[in-house]
């Protein structure tokens, strides 16, 4: 071989070499706990649906990681200065997978087919929105009219996953296409459904066409590999096969996967809160002084640090709604001798006192943590009963006042971001009897100013109200507020851009993420 | 023909086994606490879009006209629709069905294929080393529950010697839809995808051994068991005395009359893990209906529930009928009693 051919080879080699490490494909293995039920805008609900949702379809806006309202199909928004007008400008670009432009037709359909299956994201627009609601005003601008004023509106909008309506119309049968979009997709999203086997996987694909583009070393594809199981997660992580684990792993897996040396543990804060829900109806929780001694008999920092890791909640809301939350409210601290002295002064003082624990049966660290409050209160003369009930078992009991047990653990977070989100579905009349309710506050006052809030446009108002609110809350203590859960992930160290946000698992919109190994 | 007036018989009551199934799993359906349309819809849903479910699953109508609603459905195919998955549940169960149907046929070809010829070793060798070797295993592998199994065998196959697949039918890379039969193995050499049959049997190995070891202990032990009893026989002696070889006498003469007990557990077991692999299904991530099934309960999703039970009943009941005949072609004596 000559010299010349020799580099010439030499160089030929390297090139495709080169080119192909460049077109190498990045693929994201994720085991998520839960199967996705569905993939159909007009009825996800969950945490799960929401993770393939944020990635299939786009709405009008997102979410960033700090609360934020960013645009998405929408370039830009006003409000009326009566708030009950809403105006999207979609973008020029925007366009659908199959290349068609979004237009306010679609926004429209997407809408008001919202509206006529009345489930899912629907609840949220109840009262807000009705048939009609919402009008084109050029083929680029859409208008929303409120029904009444309803200030957190905006923040309920990223919920809203806008449709191809060109593409679902012929297929929208005797169901409004509730069969089709059960199994296809028509959307804007920076992803494409590839496999979904409701049982144990579903596989989405990069968009290379998407309007938006990807940051550098975008994410190809998603897997995601339907597993709780510990050994089957470090099964898959020491095949090669896992990049980022679920959030609900033991701590020894997440140790085991650190160990191997390919992870890092990434954990950040997020806006869901974990409470002791008092039902403030029945003995002896209906008694002030014995809500304010359980709160002292309980051991946060064991809770927080031991039992299950979290970050200090103060108020009923959490910290990720920072310019709500109110700051005067002191960290709940654990104190035997003030819980004894507010026992003092109940109406149950002198004599045993009978009290229920509730938590979800098969829930080790909720099963831990009601032996620690038992512990606790036996020391104080109450007489505990452990009640563990499957989840089913404390849906239908958190329907009436009297079968809802006197403490209740139970996990909360935003579906949007405002702190509407918490305060209305918790300790509003309207949405009492469901298991985010189990407090009964059915107060006047308490009503009063969610509704206050909800009416009212100005942010600064607004976040008055808000402080108010949790003041108020707090004199009531309808809840021992445990802890903010902590999110965590054993990811690949080659893969960035997890960041929580305050709605649903937006954190999980791929087009966040890079992969920065080469 | 007596037999098969047996066999009519026979299935005459399975019709009316499965009647009685679907009424006492209707009634538990509804009992078991949990509002289905609440808990689908949430707790943000209103109290006008918790009825309108209810009215569109049919909750609020008297239970004995739920159950002829269900009936009627039934006798068209039609399993409705299910809340988990937002499709007719007859399209869920045709998609899961199958996978627990490989897995479970691989499982019981596995406990045969083992669990007999070490039957026959124990009790040819009987009170010797390979006897009390075989028996052993035997109770190990049936005492051994079989999602500690599942675990143990994912671990060491799986996370530390990296030999095996752990999860799913096949990787994520490959492409290949199962739309004959459903069955990977199958369907695969019928599209003559050699690869993709590969990657199924090493798929299925780690849950088939996970589900198998139970099964494989008990046959061992029935076979062995019923095996020493007939090698008492005066016709094996006299087999013996005419000199009958040694193979042909232990496979033909003690063998076959011996193999009604472990035909007949293998029918109940194939018939039980249809329903009952939903640990093992879980812990591999196994698209299988047994988790489908789980899944289902514990949303209170009632037309699965009903769905999935119903399959089960009518696979156990086919099963078992399936198994009658098989022996009554095994032991001639069971034809005989049914003809008297």
């Amino acid at each position: 071989m000559t010299h010349q051919k020799l580099l010439a080879s030499t160089a030929a080699v390297a090139f495709l070499a080169l080119g192909s490490a460049g077109f190498a494909e990045t693929v994201v293995t994720m085991n998520t706990v839960q199967i996705f039920g569905t993939i159909d805008p007009a009825k996800i609900s969950d945490y799960t649906d929401y993770m393939a949702a944020v990635n299939l379809y786009d709405g009008l806006i997102s979410v960033d990681s700090s609360g934020n309202l960013i645009p998405e199909l929408a370039e830009s928004w006003t409000v009326s200065a009566d708030a009950k007008e809403v105006t999207f400008k979609i973008r020029e670009d925007a366009k659908f997978t199959d290349g068609s432009p979004v237009e306010a037709t679609d926004v429209i359909y997407s809408i008001e087919r919202l509206l006529r299956i009345n489930q899912g994201p629907a609840t949220l627009f109840a009262e807000v929105l009705t048939p009609g609601s919402v009008v084109a005003v050029d083929a680029k601008t859409v208008k929303f009219t409120l029904a009444k004023t309803f200030a957190p509106f905006l923040a309920t909008v990223p919920a809203i996953m806008i449709l191809n309506a060109d593409v679902v119309k012929p297929n929208e049968g005797t169901d409004d296409a509730q069969e089709w979009l059960a199994t296809n997709v028509a959307g804007a999203g920076a992803y494409s459904l590839k496999s979904w086997d409701r049982g144990s996987e579903m596989t989405i694909t990069r968009n290379p066409e998407y309007y938006k583009g990807f940051l550098e070393g975008p994410i190809d594809t998603v897997h995601w590999i339907i597993t709780s199981d510990e050994a089957t997660v470090k099964s898959l992580a020491a095949s090669g096969e896992l990049t980022m684990t679920s959030q609900f792993q033991s701590p020894e897996t997440y140790k085991a996967l650190v160990d191997m040396g390919r992870f890092q543990m990434v954990s950040q804060d997020t806006g869901t809160a974990f409470y002791l829900k008092l039902n403030t109806k029945v003995a002896p929780t209906d008694d002030i002084h014995i809500r304010r001694a359980l709160a002292h008999a309980t051991d946060y920092a064991t809770i927080r640090e031991v039992i299950f890791p979290g970050g200090v909640l103060s108020t009923p809301l959490p910290k990720a709604f920072a310019a709500y939350h109110n700051d005067d409210i002191p960290e709940p601290k654990f104190d035997m001798e003030a819980a004894k002295a507010e026992i003092s002064q109940s109406k149950y003082a002198g004599a045993p006192i009978p009290i229920t624990l509730g938590y979800v049966a098969g829930t080790g660290f909720e099963e831990e943590i009601s032996l620690l409050m038992q512990s606790n209160l036996e020391q104080l003369g109450f007489v505990v009963t452990q009640a563990a009930d499957p989840w089913n078992r404390i849906t239908e009991i958190a329907g009436k006042v009297e079968t809802t047990p006197a403490v209740n653990q139970i996990f909360f977070g935003p579906t949007y971001p405002s702190p509407d989100s918490m305060f209305f579905t918790q300790y509003h009349s309207k949405s009492a009897g469901t298991w985010a309710s189990m407090e009964w506050v059915n107060d006047p006052e308490v009503d009063a100013m969610i509704d206050e809030a909800r009416a009212t446009g100005d942010v600064a108002e607004q976040a008055k109200i808000y402080k108010a609110l949790q003041a108020k809350l707090h004199e009531m203590q309808p809840d021992v507020y445990l802890l903010t859960q902590t999110v965590q992930h054993a990811m690949d160290k080659c893969l960035t851009g997890f960041k929580a946000v305050p709605m649903q698992s937006f954190d999980y919109d791929f087009t966040r993420y890079q992969w920065t190994c080469k | 023909m007596e037999f098969l007036s047996f066999l009519i018989k026979r299935a005459l009551w399975s019709v009316l086994v499965l009647v009685g199934l679907s009424m006492v799993i209707f009634v538990i359906a509804r009992v078991v606490p949990g509002d289905p349309a609440r808990m689908a819809l949430g707790p943000r849903a209103t109290p006008e879009q918790v009825a309108m479910m209810q009215s569109e699953l049919g909750l609020d109508r008297p239970i004995v006209e739920q159950y002829g609603l269900f009936i009627q459905g039934l006798t068209r195919g039609d399993l409705g629709k299910s809340l988990l998955t937002e499709r007719p549940v007859t399209d869920d169960i045709r998609e899961t069905f199958a996978a627990t149907f490989e897995l479970v046929l691989c499982t019981m070809l596995l406990a045969m294929g083992f669990g007999v010829p070490l039957g026959m070793i124990a009790a040819y060798w009987k009170d010797q080393w390979p006897d009390t070797a075989v028996r052993f295993f035997a109770i190990f592998a049936a005492v051994t529950p079989s999602f500690f199994l599942a675990l143990l065998l994912q671990i060491l196959a799986g996370y530390v010697l990296h030999l095996l697949p752990t999860t799913g039918r096949l990787p994520n890379s490959m492409e290949f839809e199962a739309s004959w039969t459903g069955l990977l193995l199958i369907d695969s050499v019928i599209a003559g995808r050699l690869d993709v049959l590969g990657e199924a049997l090493r798929h299925l190995l780690l849950p088939s051994i996970a589900l198998a070891a139970a099964t494989m202990g008990q046959m061992a032990r029935l076979t062995r068991a019923s095996m020493i009893d007939v090698s008492r026989q005066d016709y094996i002696e006299a087999a013996r005395a005419f000199g009958i070889p040694e193979w042909l006498r232990v496979t033909k003469y003690m063998l076959r009359p011996s193999f009604v007990p472990p035909l007949t557990i293998m029918g109940l077991e194939f018939a039980s893990l249809i329903g009952g692999a939903f640990v093992v299904e879980m812990v591999f991530a196994w698209p299988g209906m047994a988790a489908y099934g789980i899944r289902t309960i514990l949303q209170k999703d009632l037309n699965a529930v009903m769905g999935v039970v119903m399959v089960s009943g009518v696979f156990f009941v086919l099963v078992n009928l399936a198994i009658d005949v098989l022996v009554g072609f095994v032991d001639p004596r069971v034809r005989i009693r049914g003809r008297r």
